[in-house]
């Protein structure tokens, strides 16, 4: 309870001091005033943990997955929805691809894979000594089957909506029913087959579904069954280092180790993991309950130096913004119509942008470990995340100056900016509530605007709570005019499905032919030398810097806790070691004092 | 009797169309559905997609099509599909039904095993040492708030000293219908159990001290007294039995509350069971998985307050309806 008390302290007194009075451009600087708002630094955490010991035999690891739901259970790559299932599935079924630091596929994998000349057909060859764990091979024909599925009619999940997935040859006939099977799709031999896309479409390297389901064991369960059937939920496999031996509903999940695992025996003998309620997931550590958990990042101040963890972390593929809603979504042409006049002038959204302080949201609200966002591609791309852009930093003066060139000013002497009219300009900002700084943080984004003469209210009032936030942007309810929200922006680097003109989730509804331009580029053929398309996405982010539609407003970092028995266990997307590599030094975890 | 009931359960069924068409109105009428905000995360959706997976749940229907569907599935015993748990919601409730009725059942006997003997000692014995110190108790109980004092629990019991398990509803390792397999069920539900029955009881120990106190004076038990009945007696014979009659009305209202579960309780011990369902099934808008749970509940709180009646008439023969 002590932590959520002093974030409603240092919550508090941001609100108090905000933007006005002389607290400086930099928030770090008055840390010595608030102890409470000690600052961290994610580039400074270790992606790998250290330990020197040696790995044991037969060791078993405890797995915390941190949630205050139950796991939803749905164990498959093609039909689960919650995060929590993706954490079970990560232990005992996998991608027939390894990734690199720029999560394209590696020939490391499972399987192998080849593009052809004109990039839109790939080669992908399955390495014969990969196996279902019920000793069954995997083969081309499983590939193919999760093609079928995912496709179908009948299936009841949410990947058909991916752009890869719907633009391979024949996947339309064979969706609406007019093919049986999908043309695109060859099986060459049993470990072999092609997959012919209609465009050449860099994002293949990133974004290609590569895993297959075991059509062997799958097939007689109508694909409208399949998501609830127990050979999912009960008895799910797959070709992972590890294979689900028990599962009790919602709370935990027994693996052992798959001694026929296609990369060599894992150094586990098994994994056992259980839910554990994000208020208790210290306790469980410091206990030694659980060895690894992923941190809830809001209570890292209290937990570190714990003595028995270390902690690893790194920059999340995520961002927060705050989007002007510049239009409407008209459905039936499937198009952004950009006709909204009253934020048009870019003046004014960049004044809004210069005048929001993110270094103190990011220093009070969230101890450092979210950071002041620059750019729409976050630095977890390393390769295309372009840090010669400054983004906006806090200049009131710069805000105030860019609005009065603008024509809003305050002709009626009332301390608020009129627009270039003279009429009344008032602001409906749609904050989302939940957390407990969702309310200090929208007050403290609106007290900023205030500072600069502009009269920002909360739509109805009041934060609106998830379904109602998401309802009117989604449907562009005319109440809106700016709203803030975030986007997790997957491995796939190319923004088109962010910020598309023919995109329903280009939320700020923001169209411009520069735009359309750069996005197309970015996944052209051409965009599949990477230099090229380095140099378009860097355009690209300076273009959404200078045009500011939304601006990015935080970075978020994710941490995990891990006990000082564990060796080899990695967040770092370049790193080689998997689930096979992980491995304890010691039979019983360590506990803290 | 039977008369009495039988007209009770007749006038359930008007009772129950309206609860019906009241919860499939108010489910509707909440903003966003199952698909709204649910792709934030990874926004890999393309909107025609989007549209067919909307048609695919019937969620483009007219509300009254959509609500005539509802019910006659209903009555076939189908209480639809979950869309975020992509399982027919009967097979949903049946995994969880059981940890909660166990959970809740723990929670009720800890209840009344503590309050009946309190409520006893503080009511007989006004204004002594344990009286005072069973009222500060049951005020301090009123005053916390459930998920603190079960996190409390949690830390002295589980962390600390390490008594019981910190999580889950059993240990995955025990082997599933043996003795290990109940004593590791048992183990795991005694601290949630506790914590809630601390809390709980106190609104029973209050009820049967005031009972006890205000039957203390009245004039059959003076009468009792003049007549020289041991004072034994008049406690055991006269005074709680009379002082029971609102406790044992109470029980029905209680044997609904069994269904309900307890959001805080299953959160923090990780222990899946129907409040966590419910309360994750509104925020993601899983229309099906709430009309049903506010059906059954609906449906057991019409039972549970028949059954108090029933029960409240066969113990009390004055209010007994013909």
């Amino acid at each position: 309870m002590k932590r959520k008390w002093l974030a409603a302290l240092a919550a508090l007194l941001l609100v108090l001091a905000g933007c006005t009075g002389n607290s400086s451009t930099t928030g770090g600087k008055d840390n010595k005033e608030k102890p409470a708002a000690q600052k961290e630094d994610i580039s400074k955490f270790p992606m790998t943990v250290k330990n020197d010991g040696k790995i044991i035999d037969g060791g078993v690891l405890k797995y915390g997955l941190v949630s205050d739901t139950p796991f939803e259970g749905t164990l498959s790559y093609a039909f689960y929805t919650g995060a929590p299932d993706a954490e079970i599935l990560q232990f005992f079924d996998e991608s027939l691809f390894r990734t690199n630091g720029d999560y394209e596929i590696t020939n490391d994998g499972a399987a192998t894979y080849e593009l052809s000349d004109d990039k839109k057909t790939m080669t992908i060859h399955i390495k014969d000594n990969v196996n279902w764990h019920d000793g069954q091979p995997v083969t081309a024909e499983d590939l193919e089957y999760a093609y079928l599925v995912i496709g179908h009619k009948d299936y009841t999940g949410v990947r058909y909506g991916d752009a890869l997935i719907q633009d391979i040859v024949g996947m339309d006939e064979y969706h609406s029913g007019k093919a049986d099977k999908i043309a695109g799709i060859k099986v060459i031999d049993k470990k072999t087959l092609t997959i012919t896309w209609k465009h050449a479409n860099p994002s293949v390297l990133t974004g290609i579904w590569a895993y297959p389901l075991p059509k062997h064991y799958l097939k007689d369960v109508p694909i409208k069954q399949l998501a609830q059937s127990d050979k999912i939920r009960k008895n799910p496999i797959g070709f992972g280092p590890f294979k689900v031996k028990k599962i009790v509903p919602g709370e935990s999940v027994e693996f052992v180790r798959n001694d026929d695992y296609w990369a060599g025996k894992p150094n586990l003998e098994g994994v056992i993991l259980k839910v554990v309620s994000p208020q208790v997931v210290l306790q469980a550590l410091k206990k030694g309950d659980i060895d690894i958990a992923e941190f809830p990042t809001d209570q890292y101040p209290n937990a570190k130096g714990t003595k028995n963890i270390q902690f690893i972390g790194k920059v999340d593929l995520a961002y927060n913004y705050i989007g002007f809603k510049l239009g409407h979504w008209d459905a039936k042409k499937q198009e952004n119509v950009m006709d909204n006049p009253k934020f048009q002038n870019k003046k004014l959204r960049q004044a809004m942008a210069y005048a929001i302080n993110n270094q103190e949201v990011a220093d009070r609200l969230y101890h450092g470990l979210r950071f002041p966002a620059t750019t729409l591609i976050p630095p977890s791309f390393p390769g295309y995340h372009d840090n010669s852009i400054k983004g906006y930093t806090y200049n009131p003066e710069k805000a105030k100056q860019l609005l009065d060139e603008a024509g809003y000013k305050d002709v009626d002497g009332d301390g608020l900016r009129e627009d270039p009219n003279g009429k009344k300009f008032t602001i409906h900002f749609l904050a989302m509530s939940g957390g407990d700084i969702a309310e200090p943080l929208a007050k403290f984004y609106m007290q900023c605007w205030k500072d600069v003469g502009l009269d920002v209210q909360l739509v109805d009032g009041r934060l609106a709570e998830f379904n109602s936030f998401y309802d009117m942007v989604e449907k562009d309810d005319p109440k809106v005019d700016v709203y803030a929200a975030a986007w997790g922006t997957g491995t796939d680097v190319d923004p088109y499905g962010l910020y598309g003109r023919n995109v329903m989730f280009n939320y700020s509804r923001w169209v411009n032919e520069k735009n359309d331009e750069l996005l197309e580029k970015g996944h052209s053929e051409q965009a599949f030398d990477k230099e090229y398309r380095r140099k378009i996405y860097s355009e690209w982010q300076k273009l959404m810097n200078e045009e500011v539609p939304v601006i990015p407003t935080l970075y978020r970092s994710a941490i995990y806790a891990v006990n000082n028995r564990v060796a080899n266990f990695t967040v770092d997307p370049s790193s080689k070691l998997t689930w096979k590599d992980v491995g304890v030094t010691s039979e019983q975890p360590e506990v803290a004092e | 009797m039977l008369k009495f009931i039988l007209r009770r359960i007749l006038i359930m069924i008007p009772q129950l169309f309206l609860l019906s068409v009241l919860i499939f109105l108010l489910a509707k009428a909440m903003p966003g559905d199952a698909l709204t905000g649910q792709l934030a995360a990874n926004p890999k959706m393309d909107p025609q997609t989007l549209e067919e997976m909307k048609e695919k749940l019937g969620l483009n229907d007219p509300v009254h099509i959509q609500y005539i569907r509802w019910v006659k599935n209903m009555l076939h015993g189908d209480l639809g599909l979950s869309y975020t748990h992509q399982q027919p919601v009967t097979d949903l409730l049946a995994g969880r039904v059981g940890n909660t009725v166990l959970l809740s059942a723990a929670i009720l006997i800890l209840t009344y095993l503590i309050a009946i003997p309190l409520g006893i000692v503080s009511g007989r014995w006004t204004d002594t040492w344990a009286d005072k110190l069973i009222v500060g108790y049951s005020y301090i109980g009123y005053a916390t708030p459930l998920f603190i004092f079960a996190l409390i629990m949690l830390f002295i019991f589980g962390f600390h000293l390490g008594w019981f398990p910190t999580g889950g509803s059993v240990d995955i390792q025990v082997e599933e219908g043996t003795l290990a397999y109940y004593l590791s069920k048992l183990n795991h539900l005694m601290l949630p159990a506790l914590s809630g029955a601390l809390i709980n009881t106190v609104v029973t120990i209050q009820y049967l001290r005031s009972e006890i106190i205000d039957t203390k004076v009245k004039d059959f038990v003076k009468t009792a007294r003049a007549k020289g009945v041991p004072e034994r007696h008049i406690y055991w014979r006269h005074i709680l039995r009379n002082s029971f009659l609102p406790i044992a009305a109470f029980l029905g209202y209680e044997i609904t509350g069994l269904i309900g579960g307890s959001v805080f309780l299953e959160s923090i011990y990780s222990y899946p069971g129907l409040g966590q369902l419910f309360l994750q099934s509104i925020m993601q808008r899983d229309y099906s998985v709430v009309t049903a749970l506010v059906m059954i509940s609906g449906v057991a709180t019409l039972v549970g307050t028949l059954l108090s009646d029933i029960i409240l008439s066969a113990v009390d023969p004055r209010i007994r309806i013909e």
